[in-house]
């Protein structure tokens, strides 16, 4: 009787404990992370080591093959490029935009929070299949940019046909998507103590000297969050060059996950395709690194020396 | 303490609900099983095929293709039909680009989920281990052929005679054109000899004169219907093809012979009579080509696809015409052929062969059903059929069958290769990119040549 008391009162305290209920509530997502994302991650592991393919489903191990191949592919290299290209052009883009955004939406106001749902419509719909399509058409030859340059006497551009300009309308769908990161701003805007602004006001400070003294130090850690995380969803873009140009004009809008989706998908080269993803791994730990190294450089930490 | 029950529970609601998303497909299976039910209640017909099957067991087959929009529709009209005359046969239909259709069977090939009937064409050796072969069923007559003469088997069937499938009907690639724009622009319409000199002369002369493009992009296909043909129509009939018979190999061995083409091409991109690579973009399918769209005189068609652009064309008071592929001399080899389009197969991985198997034959042979098709996937191989079709034939079809007879009087090598080997598609975007780079000046047609020739060689 006691002992069945006594085994109760364990299994209560475990039932009741934080951490079981914890662990309860993440179990969804434990599940999803371990099904779809440390499975997948392990098995590619393996893959890029042999030469996988969609078609024969054989893994036969080839050491290093793979990578050795890879780094005398110049449609890799290209692709490489490209990604950079985007990345370096679109982060700092986005992120600049958004912030104008969310600094002229700190105003006390009572439309402010319905112009904030509007502006962060564009991230919602910005990764699909859809926007994508009008976008293509937005920039075809004679889509609606071009039909208004005609018609105000400008020459026509064409867009996807030429490849130093085919990446910008990518650039430019990614920086439209510039909602989240707004959204993480606007709440850092929030956090800034107003009665910084208030000394410097009376000591005379103009506007913009704020803005570069105060508003920026203040927010550096934010900006910091923003840069990682949308550097990381830049190098992953995928649908935009995809459904938009396909990859070209001579693959200058190859994106590195557009590439990776060929080799696996469409020439057969689950293996390759593998191997290609450790790469950009590897490229993107490095890259997140830096942003992570240089940040003392940069980033004011009111706790800090 | 409630709240933490209330927790749990919570968790254990979500966990389950987490498990009900994966197992949406069979309950709606289940409704749709139960419609086929109803309308099983007002059909009587007999169906010959269930007979060696229990009448009332619910089969459920899965069928996919890739095509234009008209096809897709006459598909599902057919599919319909079937259902109707098959009240236990219930198909779940799907229906793709071309692109999309080879992603998606990719993806199923990997998890042996292939479609119970699915639609390949001259690529299928990358998928044969997915093809049930249909001989047995042909033996049994599961599968009929009696309408279908050697020959037009002997075009799905492997070396070794398997029969892979059954032909969805014949084709072969030709030039649509407009001749009122030929017309307009003072260029002579082409003949049935016409030279790739006369066509790219043609094509600049329209471009120059209209300001359209001379002619329109095959995307994709360009690599088989355009670099692949011409390859063809070197030296003597059946001397060289692009792989050799057997495909072990390549089928000529020097890369220059493909430099007047890839320049050929460069040339009129540059000069604006091909589209480049932003507006071949801009072509999803043949129905939006800018042959259609007004905006070329010519496009490649594969002779199937004529009587659609011609049809759409006409609506808006233009006759199309259909040409054969430029040759390289006007009394050398044409390099065409007369081949499957496509062919509907069996998979292994399909749990009701024999229904698909029945299925297939009754799509290729069956009067009602191919008077919805109208021979849109190509010529019909049936011979009742296609004589019941070619009397009834608009003005469209009757083009593709006068093209197509046409043709096949040219004179062709015994034996000739039509099939894509594993790798190809590969070879062909890089082969399509390397022009881009000759048309950007960053490499010449001389390199583009031996750059395709080095990717396609590496395939064995």
């Amino acid at each position: 009787m006691k002992g069945a008391a006594i085994k109760n009162g364990r299994m209560r305290s475990l039932i009741y404990n934080d951490n079981t209920v914890g662990h309860i509530f993440a179990l969804p997502f434990i599940f999803g992370f371990i099904s779809f994302s440390l499975i997948p991650i392990v098995f590619s592991f393996y893959y890029s080591f042999t030469d996988y393919s969609l078609g024969t489903k054989t893994a036969e191990w080839i050491g290093f093959v793979n990578f050795v191949n890879i780094f005398k592919d110049e449609v890799f290299f290209k692709s490489l490029l490209k990604t950079l290209q985007y990345v370096v052009v679109s982060v700092p883009l986005k992120l600049s935009f958004s912030l104008m955004i969310a600094f002229l939406l700190t105003r006390k106001s009572k439309l402010v929070t319905l112009y904030r749902s509007l502006y962060y419509i564009p991230s919602l719909v910005g990764g699909s299949v859809a926007v994508a399509l009008v976008w293509k058409q937005l920039f075809a030859r004679r889509g609606l940019f071009n039909t208004v340059l005609d018609n105000i006497g400008l020459p026509t551009i064409n867009w996807f046909g030429d490849q130093n300009l085919a990446i910008y309308p990518l650039i430019l769908l990614s920086v439209w998507q510039f909602g989240s990161s707004m959204i993480i701003f606007a709440a850092g805007l929030k956090e800034i103590p107003t009665t910084y602004y208030e000394a410097a006001k009376i000591d005379g400070a103009k506007g913009y000297q704020s803005f570069f003294r105060i508003t920026l130090p203040c927010l550096s850690p934010i900006i910091q969050y923003n840069l990682v995380m949308q550097t990381i969803a830049a190098f992953m873009s995928f649908t935009q060059a995809l459904i938009i140009t396909g990859g070209g004009p001579n693959n200058s809008t190859m994106l590195y996950g557009l590439y990776v989706y060929n080799q696996a998908f469409k020439y057969n080269n689950m293996g390759y395709a593998s191997a290609m993803s450790w790469i950009m791994l590897i490229v993107m730990s490095l890259v997140t690194m830096v942003i992570f190294k240089s940040s003392k450089l940069w980033v004011f930490s009111e706790s800090g020396d | 303490m409630k709240k933490q029950i209330l927790a749990f529970l919570l968790a254990v609601a979500m966990v389950l609900s987490l498990a009900a998303c994966g197992n949406n497909d069979s309950s709606t299976e289940t409704t749709a099983a139960a419609d086929t039910t109803t309308t099983a209640a007002d059909t009587t017909t007999e169906a010959e095929s269930e007979e060696t099957t229990t009448a009332d067991e619910e089969i459920n087959l899965r069928m996919a293709w890739w095509g234009s929009q008209t096809r897709h529709d006459i598909t599902v009209e057919v599919i319909e039909m079937y259902e109707d005359l098959n009240p236990n046969v219930k198909i779940e239909y799907e229906f793709y680009s071309f692109d999309d259709y080879f992603t998606k069977l990719k993806t199923l090939v990997a998890s042996d989920q292939v479609w119970d009937i699915f639609q390949l064409g001259g690529n299928f050796p990358m998928y044969q281990d997915k093809i049930f072969y249909l001989n047995d069923y042909i033996d049994s007559g599961i599968v009929d052929v009696a309408g279908i003469s050697d020959s037009y088997l002997k075009i799905t069937q492997d070396t070794e005679g398997n029969q892979l499938g059954l032909s969805n009907g014949l084709n072969t690639y030709g030039i649509a054109y407009d001749p009122a724009m030929f017309a307009e622009a003072g260029v002579a319409e082409p003949t049935e000899t016409w030279t790739w000199d006369d066509y790219k002369n043609a094509a600049m002369t329209i471009t120059e004169k209209l300001d359209i493009f001379g002619s329109s992009s095959f995307t994709t296909s360009d690599f088989i219907a355009g670099c692949s043909t011409y390859i063809g129509q070197y030296g003597d009939i059946g001397e060289y093809s692009f792989f050799n018979l057997d495909h072990t190999g390549m089928g000529f061995d020097d890369p220059a012979m493909l430099t007047p083409f890839i320049q050929m091409r460069a040339d009129m991109i540059n000069a604006g009579a091909y589209p480049d690579a932003g507006a071949s973009t801009e072509i999803t399918n043949i129905e939006n080509d800018f042959l259609v769209t007004g905006e070329a005189a010519m496009t490649w068609v594969a002779a199937n696809q004529f009587p659609t652009i011609y049809d759409i064309c006409l609506a808006e008071d233009r006759t199309l015409k259909l040409a054969p592929l430029p040759r390289i001399k006007a009394d050398g080899p044409s390099g065409a052929a007369i081949q499957s389009s496509q062919m509907l197969c069996v998979s292994q991985d399909s749990q009701s062969k024999e229904a698909a198997a029945a299925f297939i034959s009754w799509f290729q042979n069956d009067p009602d059903c191919n008077s919805i098709l109208q021979g849109e996937r190509g010529i019909p191989v049936n011979n009742t059929v296609r004589d019941t079709l070619s009397a009834s034939a608009t003005p469209g079809q009757q083009v593709m069958y006068d093209f197509v007879n046409m043709v096949s009087g040219f004179e062709m090598p015994e034996k000739i290769n039509v099939l894509s080997p594993d790798g190809q598609d590969l070879v062909q975007d890089n082969y399509l990119n390397y022009i881009q780079q000759v048309t950007f000046g960053e490499i010449t047609a001389e390199e583009a040549a031996q750059k395709t020739y080095d990717d396609a060689s590496s395939i064995f």
